[in-house]
């Protein structure tokens, strides 16, 4: 198979585009050329184009994919060439995304995802959209097929027919109500809560210069800080529209579907069967209305990927959990908190930090000209066992029956749900001062991407035995679910091929 | 050369190995085990560093060396016990290696500050002092660390505990190693010292670093650690 024959045109106007800074110069430069007139301007942009379309031509030339009963094979690379084979079973995620001028030219491009690796495995830029949608639904098919009874041709003959195509069950459509608020709780709020910290501390010293010129700054202050925070609501309000405009969730047999996107539309498939876990996120502002957003890991994605949200994005705080139960089965969560003494190692901390800060705010104001209210910097130490105890409040963690449910944040709280079976490793760590009041944290470490970007899953500051404790009661219940979850697979695999049957 | 590289570690091998009574998930007959460990240690050892030389002096029983040639390896032919042992510790000689590491940038930071005192007229014994400064703290650091390492083969996962001033203990479960790789530095091999690297899927996956071991101890464990992976089976890693 082919790429897109629309993708030659549409890639060299991309290149050129690309180079089109370049452009403008050479034909500024040319305009200044006595005896060269703005033909040669369009003699440049012309060749541009040419020797763009030429690439994107060889390049689609070179670029063949074929769909076997197992494996994906890509041949591809103008100057170096490549043929890649993807092993179907080892496909994570299947993305496809369209901006406005893909959609204008009906075109769309589809990425292919497995764990191993950094990069895109599969890249196919561009194909027609029914192409997208036919490689998309040949994958999940292929996929299911294996997965089934490796190697029974009978499974294979019965699901060679296109009315295998599984009944797809809608789980989410996103309201405007939660897209619009899902913009407005967006909003950065570290940064917001940053610059409403200086602005009192700044006021006061500016309001006592009232009769300088610098009053007027003690009004532009709060008004720049007003204006931040405006312009930040709105921008993110933006993005949310844009990213999430008509953002629906569905399941079909054993994968996620999820479409999304106002200018750029993107869709794509999540694997139930490669959910490493189910991150469900609130932050402080969310959470005062009783609303989450739901992530679902897999090792796929690199961090920061588009796809990475590829779940719910915001929704009804009970309704986010009954989703993420519709992808983790997991039970009633139970929170442990970690001991009191948590508590007072963070006000230690916060009080320190609060202390140093009004020191240095002090030494400012003392050894330099600019002199503010650096006691208004004090407040933070007072500040400190509020802090110390939001912090402790939303810790926690439980040990279900198949999972782990680990929580923590203030500002942004997330509740990680691992299953046991995609634990990789337990990690129990114990610092210098975790050790004076006996206390350790664990990390459950698995394949998803989260951990890269520095968000392990953690239970943090518990008590030093529980921590011994869960370390080995993780490990133990990997194990016993290993031969469980396998066995598992291999019912519900039967299961559905009946349930496919009788239709 | 491999040979008295091999009594050495054998002396470690029957040196150390106190087992724990009464450890929570060792098979009940735990000394006789940790025998058979150390002498099945041995044959593999033997047989991944000369395996075409058979050595009269070996003890090992007919059956493990059938095992290390058959190919490929079944789970079922792995006897899981055979593989696991005691705690483990560190060759003393990797203080050295860390000794050295610390040396460097102690020497590093002590030329700098030095320089800095030369150009800007302070004490000249300022370079000196941080240097022996921080070697001191390198070299004291270098002997608590060797001496908060230790590793253990358990059933179905590795365990490593260490750290100094942050104690770390990782559960490894085999099902869940991809590959494992054994290396040698220039400085390592100048000490005759190798390291283990265990590579899982996840996020952290190359944390998982057991340094400080004889060749023969490291290659050792890797078999054994490929063993044990087999043995374990797992579905897909990820």
């Amino acid at each position: 198979m082919r790429l897109s024959a629309l993708s030659i045109p549409y890639g060299a106007v991309i290149t050129a585009a690309r180079l089109g800074w370049l452009l403008v110069i050479v034909s500024f430069g040319s305009a200044r050329v006595p005896g060269a007139g703005p033909l040669v301007a369009v003699a440049v942009v012309a060749g541009a184009l040419a020797l763009a379309g030429a690439y994107q031509f060889a390049r689609w030339r070179r670029f063949e994919y074929r769909l076997t009963e197992d494996t994906l094979d890509i041949d591809s690379g103008v100057f170096s060439r490549r043929s890649r084979e993807i092993p179907l079973r080892r496909v994570q995620n299947v993305d496809t995304s369209r901006n406005a001028v893909q959609r204008a030219l009906g075109i769309a491009a589809v990425t292919v995802e497995t764990a191993g690796g950094s990069d895109v495995e599969a890249d196919f830029r561009y194909v027609s959209e029914a192409e997208a949608e036919r490689l998309r639904a040949e994958i999940g098919r292929l996929k299911r097929d294996r997965g089934r009874e490796d190697g029974s041709a009978g499974a294979a003959e019965a699901g060679a027919t296109a009315a295998d195509e599984p009944v797809e069950e809608p789980l989410f459509a996103m309201s405007t109500r939660e897209l619009l608020l899902l913009g407005l709780v967006s909003v950065d709020l570290r940064l917001l809560s940053l610059f409403s910290a200086i602005v009192p501390i700044a006021a006061p010293s500016l309001a006592r210069e009232a009769v300088d010129p610098l009053f007027s700054l003690a009004i532009a202050a709060p008004l720049l800080a007003g204006i931040v925070v405006t312009v930040s609501v709105l921008a993110s309000a933006a993005f949310s529209v844009t990213n999430y405009y008509g953002f629906r969730l569905s399941r079909a047999s054993d994968e996620l579907r999820y479409e999304r996107g106002l200018l750029n539309r993107y869709t794509g498939t999540v694997p139930l069967s490669k959910v490493q876990s189910v991150v469900l996120s609130e932050n402080v502002l969310a959470r005062r209305l009783g609303y989450a957003a739901l992530t679902v890991e897999t090792a796929g994605y690199a961090p920061g990927d588009s796809g990475a949200e590829s779940a719910v994005p915001l929704t009804r705080r009970d309704r986010a959990v009954e989703l993420a139960r519709e992808v983790e089965p997991f039970g009633e969560v139970e929170f442990e908190r970690p001991p009191s003494r948590a508590r007072t190692r963070y006000l230690i901390r916060y009080a320190i930090v609060g202390l140093l800060l009004t020191a240095i705010a002090y030494g400012i104001d003392r050894f330099t000209g600019l002199s503010f209210a650096w006691y208004g910097v004090a407040a933070l130490v007072a500040l400190a066992p509020v802090a110390a105890h939001l912090k402790w409040r939303n810790l926690g963690f439980a040990v279900l029956e198949n999972h782990v449910v680990l929580r923590s944040g203030f500002w942004s709280r997330e509740t990680t749900v691992v299953p046991y079976y995609r634990v990789q490793t337990v990690i129990e760590g114990q610092t210098l001062f975790q050790r004076r009041r006996d206390l350790a944290t664990v990390v459950v470490d698995t394949a998803g991407s989260r951990g890269l970007t520095g968000g392990d899953p953690k239970a943090l500051d518990i008590e030093a035995d529980r921590a011994t404790e869960l370390r080995e009661t993780i490990a133990d219940r990997l194990q016993a679910s290993l031969g469980g979850h396998q066995a598992e697979r291999r019912r519900t695999r039967r299961s559905e091929l009946l349930a496919g049957g009788d239709d | 050369m491999s040979d008295g590289d091999g009594s050495r570690a054998d002396d470690t091998e029957a040196g150390e190995a106190p087992v724990p009574d009464g450890t929570t998930r060792g098979p009940p007959a735990d000394d006789t085990a940790t025998d058979r460990t150390g002498r099945a240690t041995a044959t593999i050892s033997e047989a991944a560093t000369a395996p075409d030389d058979t050595s009269p002096a070996s003890e090992s029983p007919a059956t493990g060396d059938d095992r290390t040639r058959t190919e490929p390896l079944q789970p079922s032919d792995i006897d899981v016990a055979e593989l696991t042992g005691p705690e483990r510790s560190l060759e003393p000689a990797v203080r050295l290696v860390w000794i050295l590491r610390a040396a460097v940038s102690a020497l590093v930071l002590g030329t700098v500050v030095g320089a800095v005192a030369a150009v800007f007229d302070l004490p000249l014994w300022a370079g000196p002092a941080v240097f022996a400064l921080l070697f001191v703290l390198g070299a004291g650091r270098a002997h608590l660390r060797y001496e908060s390492w230790s590793y253990r083969v358990r059933t179905d996962s590795l365990f490593l505990d260490r750290g100094v001033l942050t104690q770390v203990r990782t559960v490894v479960p085999y099902v869940r190693i991809q590959h494992v790789d054994a290396s040698r530095g220039p400085v390592e091999r100048a000490f005759g010292l190798a390291t283990v690297v265990v590579y899982t899927a996840g996020s952290r996956g190359a944390d998982v670093t057991i340094p400080g071991l004889t060749p023969e101890r490291a290659d050792d464990l890797q078999e054994r650690l490929k063993r044990l992976a087999i043995a374990a089976e797992g579905e897909d890693a990820v």
